[in-house]
């Protein structure tokens, strides 16, 4: 994923106002103060992008400050997600796009790893499960694989 | 094969992994105004919660509010509400199943007695023993009453369920009231608008089976995390209002420059809601953003403020040079004339629950 790929919040003939409001140093400066709080205590901060008001000028000034790390992800679940790790590293960025591409929700994370890329145990089992299904059909064809799902093992 | 019994395990079934909670989640704590960090527990919240039963019935009304909440957006992200609820009957999408339909309204009330949600949009008719709308030969006050009866909570979703809207305007024909006028023994949610923001109530759901409780509600039983803050506390066009820069027409210079719609009507000042934050159409735009003030869509008896075009300093009898003060001395004279409104709107509500007592008294 490149950085010309991603979805921006700008709106064509939009008329709000788009120049810089300042708002950009304040939020580099709150992301310094989580990030030394998570290498002090580990504490975990997620910082709503939506919730202030920032102007497409500040959106675009905080991305190009914070820059682009080693790793991207895109994440295909109810619709698709762009996640990254900054250039900054402990700051990731954390898009959730809705199926017309707007953002439906956004947020800096200061972690290690934002944990909706992590596995949840729960699906970890589900995934036991299904291995084990899968292993155990009579059907079962190595080279060939069907993907079962809990509702054959049910 | 077993009903699962969360909503985790319903999703696991049809291969969705947890990742669409946290997701979900995000954006609901989002919209919400909750604190980043409350998207973890709402994410367990869901996962462990079982599919909220849901019957949704249709009154005197447009079907502006169920619109809405079909087009929430995006059909994947935003329309994860209709995997979280199981929507047992709503009156107007089910309506070519006639007698069929109505059973499955019983069925899904038996079933999940006392644990149910009622969504309601529409007015209900009070007038002539409420003759004036019925569905399957009952009246909407008696179906009201019967489906509320053994339900959790009830939902009054856009302002004719929420206060009346429309069919309520005066001369008020058909006795219309709003759902709290009727359902006193309930825990009832008021989300208005004409249409509400589909956000708002999507979003009241999802934090009520996240949380198994009702969001902090305003004065007028409203989420306070949509309709906490007024359209002009966050509009975008604020600061020429402060500055004393306004439209006096939607033509003029100051129209073409984007300044402040107050002049022209614009009923921000008092109208509490969140289109100015979440937006229309994807969050595309809102009203004021399209050069149109805002109705007030979302207070009470919006309809009858006495014009959509004349400042709300002219309902309250400000005189012009306050206005004109307004212009020159910017938000504290602006502040002054909103905060007359607001005195105004007061004593208007104060006169229209004298006519509801007095349609009331006919009924009676």
């Amino acid at each position: 994923m490149t950085q010309q790929t991603r979805h921006t919040h700008t709106v064509p003939g939009c008329a709000e106002p788009d120049g810089p409001t300042g708002m950009m140093h304040a939020l580099l400066r709150e992301i310094a103060d989580a990030l030394e709080r998570f290498v002090a205590t580990g504490e975990v901060t997620a910082i709503d992008m939506r919730g202030l008001p920032l102007s497409d000028a500040d959106r675009v000034g905080i991305e190009q400050q914070l820059g682009q790390g080693e790793v991207s992800a895109l994440l295909t679940v109810a619709g698709q997600s762009e996640i990254w790790e900054t250039a900054i590293s402990g700051v990731w960025w954390v898009r959730h796009l809705g199926a017309s591409g707007g953002v439906a929700a956004e947020e800096i994370v200061i972690t290690r790893l934002p944990e909706i890329l992590a596995t949840h145990p729960d699906d970890a089992r589900d995934g036991l499960v299904r291995l084990r299904a899968m292993l155990a059909a009579p059907s079962a064809d190595t080279t060939s694989p069907h993907i079962a799902t809990t509702e054959d093992a049910a | 094969m077993n009903e699962p019994a969360t909503l985790g395990e319903a999703l696991s079934r049809r291969g969705i992994s947890r990742r669409a909670f946290l997701k979900y989640s995000a954006y609901l704590a989002s919209v919400m105004a909750l604190p980043a960090s409350a998207s973890q527990a709402i994410a367990q919240g869901l996962a462990k919660a079982r599919r909220q039963s849901v019957i949704w019935l249709s009154f005197q009304e447009c079907t502006g509010c169920t619109e809405s909440i079909t087009r929430s957006s995006s059909p994947t992200l935003e329309d994860l509400i209709f995997d979280l609820i199981s929507l047992d009957y709503h009156h107007t999408l089910m309506s070519v199943s006639g007698d069929a339909a109505e059973h499955a309204r019983e069925a899904a009330m038996k079933e999940n007695k006392g644990k149910y949600i009622v969504v309601v949009d529409g007015s209900v008719p009070l007038k002539d023993d409420g003759i004036y709308s019925t569905i399957a030969g009952i009246t909407n006050l008696q179906m009201l009453k019967d489906t509320v009866k053994d339900a959790a909570a009830v939902v009054a979703v856009g302002s004719c369920a929420a206060f009346g809207g429309i069919p309520h305007a005066r001369p008020n024909p058909t006795g219309a009231a709003s759902i709290t006028d009727i359902v006193k023994d309930k825990p009832v949610i008021n989300i208005p608008g004409c249409p509400p923001i589909p956000e708002a109530m999507t979003g009241t759901l999802a934090y009520i089976l996240s949380f198994g409780k009702l969001p902090e509600l305003d004065h007028l039983a409203r989420p306070k995390a949509f309709f906490g803050e007024t359209i002009h506390d966050r509009c975008y066009r604020r600061p020429f209002y402060d500055k004393g820069l306004f439209a006096e027409s939607f033509d003029d210079e100051g129209a073409r420059k984007g300044y402040c719609l107050y002049k022209v009507g614009c009923k921000g000042p008092i109208a509490y809601n969140a289109c100015a934050t979440l937006k229309w159409n994807h969050g595309t735009s809102f009203p004021i953003q399209s050069g149109h003030g805002c109705l007030g869509c979302s207070e009470p008896h919006f309809w009858d403020q006495g014009g959509f075009y004349k400042p709300l300093a002219a309902h309250a009898g400000v005189s012009a040079p306050l206005i004109g003060a307004a212009a020159v001395a910017g938000a504290a004279a602006g502040g002054a004339a909103a905060w007359i409104a607001r005195r105004h709107q007061q004593r208007y509500l104060a006169e229209t629950e004298a006519i509801d007592r007095s349609v009331g008294k006919d009924k009676g």
